[in-house]
């Protein structure tokens, strides 16, 4: 661990896999079980695809949020017709990675683009819901869901973005190894970002 | 920037793609072409949501102790004051013929209509708007689509999907639910619908609403629900408790009255249920709804019309 291996691809492409699957269960296990004033719970899935996103650019944003979805689509308790989530978490994707170029001048990005993807993410689900026809979608339903859930995406955020860095950052270290490991957040963020033009 | 025509592609390519999965999905309905693409995630999800649940349960029940612990302590005096009652209902049992029959009736009657039963524990939970559950229980456990779930207090919902070692349940109170009700004692049926995720729609106590077919049939706050059972059994079988009428709503000018029922179990915190493998061999009516307790010795004022309970009881003394 403390020598870090070349970045690969593969090696890339396989921290963000394990860490959308860790985020997906722990998402159905134990987020959505959590009894939360209100039953909202935190889309701990969709933080993880903005955060990949912001590291990473759009293009590792379409492709994450898109798989992401993809599997929350089949994973067991969901009911829903497949494609939905897939749908919703490919263009958060999109637009918060465009927002990586924006990392270097502020620090506040990363707060507004989650609390942008999730008002975006449930608004263009129940967009989807209400053209299927799915009851669920009403507007009663909508109208007390959608504050709750931006409201405790952005508090669950620091933490989600936290752990999703902590785990990506190895790759990061061979990048610049000449960088202040324990630099600040914000200095962090910028960081992560200037690689995202790579891509 | 990061906004390259290769990015735009590919966002293109993937939209489409989605759009293409979601349309083959919904016209698809219940025989959908990639039902395929569930029973994977179900193969391969499941045994990870089993070892997840497993881990993290401790951690669960230690947030469920803190949020619940003022409830818990409610609950505990709650249930002393029950047992005291209890007691003296027993004492008091003891030189009532016609409770003791009661009682017998009531224990002959869950032996007869007794529902074939696995045990089964809840996993996980379903996002966004959906109210589903999955449980640690199969088709290896003989677990089948549309069978009943039921908790030790009341009907939980009905089994959406199994996959090997997982079943997903669409619990009662989510908004594409619809169960086919009757009111206690009497033949009136109609259907209870879910209210979105736990309640969500407006209002966490009474996450259902009942809506009677006959508009002239009388409706009490205070009546209970039981199930009325499906044509073949299926997904619902007769006679589970669903909850009781808290509140009713008399649209001006309308015909259909609406009444909110606060359900028996308790969605906010399933953990333990049951998928029912068989039916009863009859339908067990209004038996295995709880025995009504008696009225407190000073009954405070209250929505709901004492005459009603008076006339309820004094029936069943003279059934008794």
């Amino acid at each position: 661990m403390l020598n870090a291996p070349e970045p690969t691809p593969a090696g890339r492409h396989l921290t963000a896999a394990l860490v959308l699957v860790v985020a997906l269960v722990l998402q159905v296990s134990v987020a959505n079980r959590l009894p939360l004033p209100g039953a909202v719970t935190p889309d701990l899935v969709l933080l993880t695809v903005v955060a990949l996103a912001l590291v990473n650019g759009s293009l590792t944003g379409v492709v994450v949020g898109f798989c992401a979805g993809l599997a929350a689509d089949i994973i067991p308790p969901a009911d829903h017709t497949i494609g939905r989530y897939a749908l919703v978490y490919c263009i958060i994707g999109y637009v918060c990675g465009m927002a990586s170029a924006e990392m270097d001048r502020k620090s506040v990005v990363p707060f507004l683009a989650v609390a942008v993807g999730a008002l975006a993410g449930t608004t263009v689900y129940a967009l989807t819901g209400a053209l299927l026809g799915d009851p669920r979608a009403s507007w009663t339903i909508v109208a007390r869901m959608v504050p709750l859930q931006v409201f405790y995406d952005v508090v669950a955020s620091p933490f989600v973005v936290w752990a999703v860095l902590r785990v990506t950052r190895r790759y990061e270290r061979a990048d610049r190894a000449s960088r202040d490991r324990f630099a600040l957040p914000a200095a962090k963020y910028r960081a992560m970002s200037g690689r995202g033009t790579g891509l | 920037m990061n906004d390259t025509r290769r990015t735009r592609s590919v966002l293109g390519v993937l939209i489409v793609a989605a759009l293409v999965l979601i349309t083959v999905d919904y016209r698809g309905g219940e025989n959908s072409p990639l039902r395929g693409l569930r029973d994977v995630g179900a193969a391969v999800f499941g045994p990870v949501e089993r070892a997840s649940a497993a881990v993290v349960r401790p951690v669960g029940n230690t947030f469920d102790a803190i949020t619940d612990a003022p409830d818990q302590r409610r609950r505990a005096e709650k249930l002393e004051r029950e047992n005291q009652r209890l007691r003296e209902q027993i004492r008091a049992g003891a030189i009532d013929a016609g409770r003791a029959r009661q009682l017998d009736r009531l224990l002959g009657t869950a032996g007869i209509g007794g529902y074939k039963i696995v045990a089964a524990q809840v996993i996980s939970a379903g996002q966004g708007f959906e109210d589903t559950v999955t449980l640690d229980v199969g088709s290896s456990s003989g677990v089948r689509r549309d069978m009943t779930v039921m908790s030790a207090d009341g009907l939980v919902g009905r089994v959406t999907r199994v996959g090997p070692a997982t079943a997903t349940v669409l619990l009662a109170t989510d908004a594409a639910s619809s169960v086919g009700a009757r009111l206690e004692d009497t033949k009136e049926i109609g259907i209870v619908t879910g209210r979105g995720r736990r309640g969500l729609g407006d209002g966490g106590g009474t996450p259902m609403k009942f809506q009677l077919l006959n508009a002239n049939a009388t409706l009490k706050v205070g009546q209970r629900l039981v199930t009325l059972g499906s044509q073949g059994d299926s997904p619902y079988v007769p006679g589970v408790p669903i909850g009781v009428v808290e509140r009713i709503d008399r649209p001006e000018g309308g015909l259909s009255r609406t009444a909110y029922v606060r359900p028996f179990a308790r969605f906010t915190s399933l953990d333990v249920v049951a998928v029912v493998v068989a039916p009863p061999k009859s339908d067990p009516r209004d038996a295995v709804l709880p025995p009504r307790p008696a009225p407190p010795p000073s009954p405070s004022p209250s929505v709901s019309p004492s005459p009603h309970k008076k006339t309820v009881k004094a029936k069943r003394k003279r059934e008794g």
